[in-house]
C-alpha cells in the first residue's frame, strides 16, 4: 500500500470575529479535493470551528493570532485529513476540562465546544502546556466504498 | 470578516415560522432570539425554526436557541426545528435540543404536527 501527501495548506489567521468560517471553509475546500463525502467535510468545518473558537475566546494568547495546518493523504482504502490547530496561549487542563463537561442530550449553554470535536472527528489529541500554548490534532477518516 | 445571518419571518394562523440564511453564531443566534421574543410578546405559544438555508452553527449560536427554547417553554410554548443537514441535526442531539424541541424532516410535516 502506498501512501502519498497530496494537500497541504497552512495558514495564520488573526483572532478576530467570524475568523472561524475563514478556516472552515480552506478545509472544506481541501477535503472535497480528496474526494471526502459532504457529511465527513462538514463535521470537519464544524470542529475546526469549535477549535477556532477555543482558541479565541480561551487561549489567552498576545499574539492573536490562530495557526493551522491541514494535512490530506491518499491511501491505498481511502483517504484522511489531518487538521492541527494551534494558539500561543496559557494552555489548560484539558481532562479538568472534560470533568465539567454536560452529559451528551442534556442542554446545557456552554462548554460544548470540545465535546463537539471529539463527537465530529475520528481521532481528537491535545497537546497543552502551561503558557506554552495549545495545539489540537484532529483526524477524519473517509474509507472507499 | 462578518457572516450575518438574515432572517425571515411567516405568520401562520397558530404561530409563525423563523427562516433562517446563514452562520447561526453569537451574533447571528441573538438576532434570532430578537425576532423570538418578538413574536412572543406577540402572543405567538408555536414557532418552527426553517434552517434550510443554515450549513453552520457553532456552539454559542446553540447556546442561545437553548435560551429561546427555554423561555418558551416558560411561556407554556414549544419550538421545532426542521431542514437540519445531518451534522447540525447530530450537534443538536449532542447540546440537547432534541429533547426539549421537536425535529423534522421538512416544513411540511412539522406544520402538520404543530398545527400551525
Amino acid at each position: 500500500m502506498t501512501t502519498t501527501a497530496e494537500r497541504q495548506m497552512e495558514l495564520t489567521l488573526p483572532m478576530v470575529p467570524d475568523i472561524e468560517i475563514a478556516a472552515a471553509r480552506a478545509v472544506g475546500n481541501l477535503a472535497r479535493e480528496m474526494g471526502m463525502s459532504s457529511e465527513r467535510v462538514d463535521e470537519m468545518m464544524h470542529a475546526v470551528i469549535e477549535a477556532c473558537i477555543n482558541a479565541r475566546e480561551h487561549s489567552g494568547c498576545t499574539d492573536n493570532r490562530i495557526y493551522l495546518r491541514f494535512l490530506g493523504t491518499s491511501q491505498g482504502d481511502g483517504s484522511r485529513v489531518d487538521i492541527w490547530v494551534t494558539d500561543h496561549g496559557k494552555g489548560f487542563d484539558p481532562e479538568e476540562a472534560r470533568s465539567r463537561r454536560p452529559t451528551p442530550g442534556t442542554p446545557h449553554k456552554r462548554g460544548r465546544g470540545l465535546q463537539l470535536i471529539e463527537l465530529h472527528m475520528d481521532e481528537v489529541d491535545i497537546s497543552t502546556t502551561k503558557n506554552g500554548g495549545t495545539t489540537i490534532h484532529m483526524v477524519k477518516y473517509e474509507k472507499k466504498s | 470578516m462578518t457572516e450575518e445571518l438574515k432572517v425571515a419571518v411567516e405568520r401562520k394562523p397558530q404561530g409563525a415560522v423563523l427562516y433562517t440564511k446563514g452562520y447561526i453564531n453569537n451574533v447571528g443566534g441573538e438576532e434570532i432570539a430578537n425576532r423570538a421574543y418578538e413574536l412572543m410578546d406577540d402572543g405567538v405559544r408555536t414557532l418552527l425554526l426553517n434552517l434550510r438555508e443554515t450549513k453552520i452553527v457553532n456552539s454559542i449560536g446553540i447556546s442561545i436557541l437553548i435560551e429561546i427554547i427555554e423561555k418558551m417553554i416558560d411561556k407554556g410554548g414549544k419550538i421545532a426545528f426542521c431542514c437540519l443537514t445531518p451534522v447540525i441535526h447530530k450537534t443538536f442531539q449532542i447540546m440537547g435540543l432534541a429533547n426539549y424541541a421537536s425535529i423534522f424532516e421538512n416544513e411540511e410535516a412539522a406544520v402538520k404536527e404543530l398545527g400551525l
